[in-house]
């Protein structure tokens, strides 16, 4: 034994060290000394002995609690570590789905993007379409309008119609706009798109106008009627269609009234109908005429109504036209009633008021309606009218005068021709107030005027020749009396002037005759025209007792001129005639007087004392004469 | 006044006469309306008819009177010759028996009217050649042996009727012209036209009186 140094001193320090650690400053050994004495009860060998063991076996147990603890959280441990694994798994998958789904979505951003921007293009689009669409094209309601309901055959037209039908026509004047603008397809598209809608809704138009334009005097309809009128005049054939249409209606509409004013009268019989009072031909004709006159002023009104809104060339004679066609089947009744009224006889006054009656409201009429059947209904009734009127008067004449009357002793125109001159003077009174008076007058005296000459002709002609005279004188006296009234006789009158002075002379000569045979005066004047020679007194005849005989048979009838006229002269009813002829006559006598007086003082005739035997000079006698 | 009375300067009177049936009336109707009128009536007494013509530049207004030819008539249609300045006598070419008659209507003529006046034979009915019963040389004669205007006319056709009636008016303005014709005296068939004085105051004396018995 050798003792290291060093050894020993480690030993000394550990001892030391032990010697100097204060055990009641240490806390663990006094942790540990309480917990020694907890089990370390008794301070026995034994319990010295043991107490390693003890502290062994104490340890032991604590260890092997201590590991069955930790086991426990061990095995806590392990499970959470599974679960967190478990998670990270589930998370990592989520990443990953996660990291899909990311690459996935962007795409769809992409494309959402894409879609987005188109569709605020598209918006745009549309706003532009429908702007374009609102301005160049018809709304449904609008196309409705202009082609009415299909399904439904009469549906009623309205003004919507027609602003629909504006707006075509306004659309298609804005396609110009765009023609200009450049967009020429679509505008010649829309133009014709507007241009098929126009012509259907015309169509359209046409055949609504067409069934109802026989209403348009209906105030619920005028305004649309005319209205759809006004649309129709660009269409000359639909609109002459819907004229002719509504001529037909109008025609028969018209021509049923007449026949009901004719047979039915008005409303309960009031006015009574017109045929009532056929018996009474004037008035029955007056109705009708005055029916019709009334009538037509109120077809013009409606048709003008009907064509109010239009206006262009020709219209005027399409409407002209359209009433004398509207005018046409009231000429069948009218003519046939009226012929019927001129083939019965009448007499001529009343045909003449026939004819007056005709031709006044035959102007009225036509003023009304020019040309067609009418006119030449009111023209053919007319003539015939005026045929049958001096027709009828020529009858009446001629009955008038059938039978030659001789005339009567004082030499007046016999009762039938003073009747006819009564009839003539009232036809001409008439006439000189109708129209037309000229030729109605002249044809008149013309018609009464022949067979009354003539019969006054065949009556002279039975009459002794002084007698024939005075009466042709008193009946062209007459006559002329007559007619002088009247203007545009002049032809007549000329020729009764002329027949009155043929007669004038013939009775002139008749009655000098008489004076000169009266007066003794026959042998001097045969003796005064043909002595040649030698002085006259003392030819037979021509003494002076003879002279102064003759001269006192002068102054006799110087004195009463009246008693040795001729007694028919004094039958004559115009003074003027009587004292032409008697004028005349003197006239005669006077030239005789004169000749003889100036062959008494002529002193080759030796006649003595001249101033004795013929003491009145011819100025003397033509004084006393005048 | 569509006759205008008042543009012409004369008037002469014109007598047309003649057998019954030789056509006078159709003269006259064939000269005052230029047309043939068949079938016409006989006539009763006298018809009348005027037309203006025009003779060496002046207007004249013939008045024509056509007479009867039926006897019964004679009486009535005396009157008229008095007052003619123009006589056209008329027979019809295809009947003998009115050609004989002419020297008695050609006497009654003469005893009627006044020396002047115009006496103008028409032998009527010249276009019925095939029927002819008077030759144009016979009556041709007879007319010059009494101092007679002659021709043969047609009613019908119109031929020679014209002349016939102017000539009688040239002939009777001839005697005017060689103072002839006295126009004062009532007889001789001519008068002045209306409007001027002296002559015809008659008629305006008898218008006057008439319109006051009118009243």
């Amino acid at each position: 034994m050798v003792v290291d140094p060093e050894k020993e001193h480690v030993l000394s320090k550990r001892l030391n060290k032990i010697l100097e650690s204060r055990v009641e400053n240490d806390q663990d050994t006094i942790e540990a000394l309480r917990e020694l004495s907890t089990f370390y009860t008794e301070n026995t060998l034994q319990a010295r002995r043991n107490l390693r063991s003890q502290i062994e076996k104490r340890s032991l147990d604590i260890n092997e609690n201590f590991l069955t603890a930790f086991k426990q959280v061990k095995e806590s441990f392990d499970s959470v570590y599974n679960d967190v694994s478990e998670m990270n798994k589930c998370i990592q998958d989520m990443t990953h789905r996660l990291q899909n789904a990311k690459s996935q979505t962007k795409q769809l951003l992409q494309k959402t993007k894409t879609l987005q921007e188109e569709k605020e293009k598209i918006l745009m689009k549309q706003k532009v379409t429908s702007a374009f669409l609102q301005t160049f094209q018809l709304k449904q309601d609008e196309i409705v309008a202009l082609h009415a309901d299909k399904n439904k055959r009469e549906s009623p037209l309205n003004f919507d119609t027609f602003k629909a039908l504006e707006r075509v026509q306004e659309i298609h004047n804005n396609c110009k706009l765009l023609m200009q603008a450049g967009l020429q397809t679509l505008a010649l598209d829309t133009m014709e798109q507007m241009t098929l809608h126009q012509e259907g809704a015309l169509e359209v138009l046409y055949r609504w106008t067409q069934s109802h334009c026989r209403n348009v005097d209906n105030p619920d309809l005028t305004n649309i009627i005319m209205k759809a009128m006004s649309k129709l005049q660009d269409r000359p054939v639909l609109f002459k269609y819907v004229i002719d249409e509504y001529c037909i209606c109008r025609r028969s509409f018209l021509v049923g009234e007449f026949i009901n004013a004719l047979t039915r009268g008005g409303p309960s019989g009031n006015p009574a109908p017109i045929e009532m009072r056929a018996h009474d031909t004037q008035i029955y004709v007056t109705d009708m005429l005055v029916w019709i006159n009334k009538a037509i002023p109120i077809e013009k009104q409606n048709l003008h109504l009907l064509v109010k809104l239009c206006d262009f060339e020709g219209l005027n004679e399409i409407l002209t036209n359209a009433l004398a066609s509207i005018c046409e089947d009231i000429c069948q009744p009218l003519k046939i009633r009226i012929e019927k009224i001129l083939t019965t006889p009448h007499q001529a006054s009343t045909m003449y008021a026939v004819v007056n009656m005709l031709r006044y409201y035959k102007k009225c009429i036509l003023k009304i309606v020019k040309g067609g059947q009418l006119e030449e209904t009111l023209n053919d009734l007319q003539d015939k009218s005026e045929q049958k009127f001096l027709g009828s008067l020529s009858e009446q004449v001629n009955s008038l005068l059938v039978r030659v009357e001789a005339p009567p002793r004082d030499l007046t125109p016999t009762s039938a021709i003073s009747n006819l001159l009564a009839i003539l003077r009232d036809m001409l009174s008439t006439a000189s107030m109708s129209e037309g008076r000229e030729t109605d007058m002249v044809k008149i005296a013309n018609t009464a005027l022949e067979p009354l000459l003539r019969a006054v002709n065949e009556q002279a002609s039975r009459l002794p020749p002084t007698d024939m005279a005075v009466y042709l004188l008193n009946c062209t006296y007459s006559i002329y009396t007559c007619l002088s009234l009247y203007e545009f006789m002049e032809d007549r009158l000329e020729r009764l002037q002329a027949q009155s002075d043929a007669q004038i002379d013939t009775l002139t000569s008749e009655q000098a005759s008489s004076l000169v045979a009266n007066l003794n005066l026959g042998p001097i004047y045969t003796i005064l025209q043909d002595h040649t020679q030698g002085p006259l007194s003392g030819i037979p005849g021509m003494e002076p007792s003879n002279l102064r005989n003759f001269l006192s048979k002068l102054d006799h009838f110087a004195a009463q001129p009246d008693s040795i006229l001729l007694p028919q002269i004094n039958l004559l009813l115009s003074s003027m005639h009587k004292k032409a002829v008697q004028k005349r006559s003197f006239d005669v006598l006077l030239a005789i007087y004169k000749q003889l007086y100036e062959a008494v003082h002529n002193p080759v005739n030796l006649y003595e004392d001249p101033n004795s035997i013929l003491d009145k000079t011819p100025e003397d006698l033509t004084q006393m004469f005048s | 006044m569509s006759t205008g009375p008042y543009n012409y300067s004369y008037i002469f009177k014109y007598i047309i006469i003649g057998d019954m049936g030789v056509g006078k009336s159709c003269l006259l109707h064939q000269f005052t309306e230029k047309k043939f009128m068949a079938d016409c009536p006989h006539t009763i007494g006298v018809e009348f008819g005027t037309r203006i013509i025009e003779v060496s530049g002046q207007k004249v207004k013939l008045q024509i009177w056509d007479t009867a030819g039926q006897e019964r008539f004679r009486a009535v249609t005396r009157s008229y010759y008095r007052g003619a300045a123009g006589a056209l006598m008329v027979y019809d070419i295809t009947r003998r028996s009115t050609y004989n008659h002419l020297s008695s209507w050609l006497t009654d003529t003469r005893n009627l009217t006044n020396s002047s006046t115009v006496i103008f034979l028409i032998g009527n009915k010249c276009d019925l050649e095939g029927q002819r019963d008077v030759t144009y040389e016979e009556a041709s004669k007879f007319a010059e042996e009494n101092g007679l205007l002659f021709v043969e006319a047609s009613a019908k056709t119109g031929d020679n009727v014209e002349e016939a009636f102017l000539e009688t008016a040239k002939k009777i303005y001839q005697s005017i012209q060689d103072g002839r014709l006295d126009l004062n005296a009532a007889e001789s068939g001519v008068q002045h036209k209306p409007s001027q004085p002296g002559r015809n105051n008659l008629s305006n004396d008898q218008q006057t009186n008439r319109d006051n018995c009118a009243c």
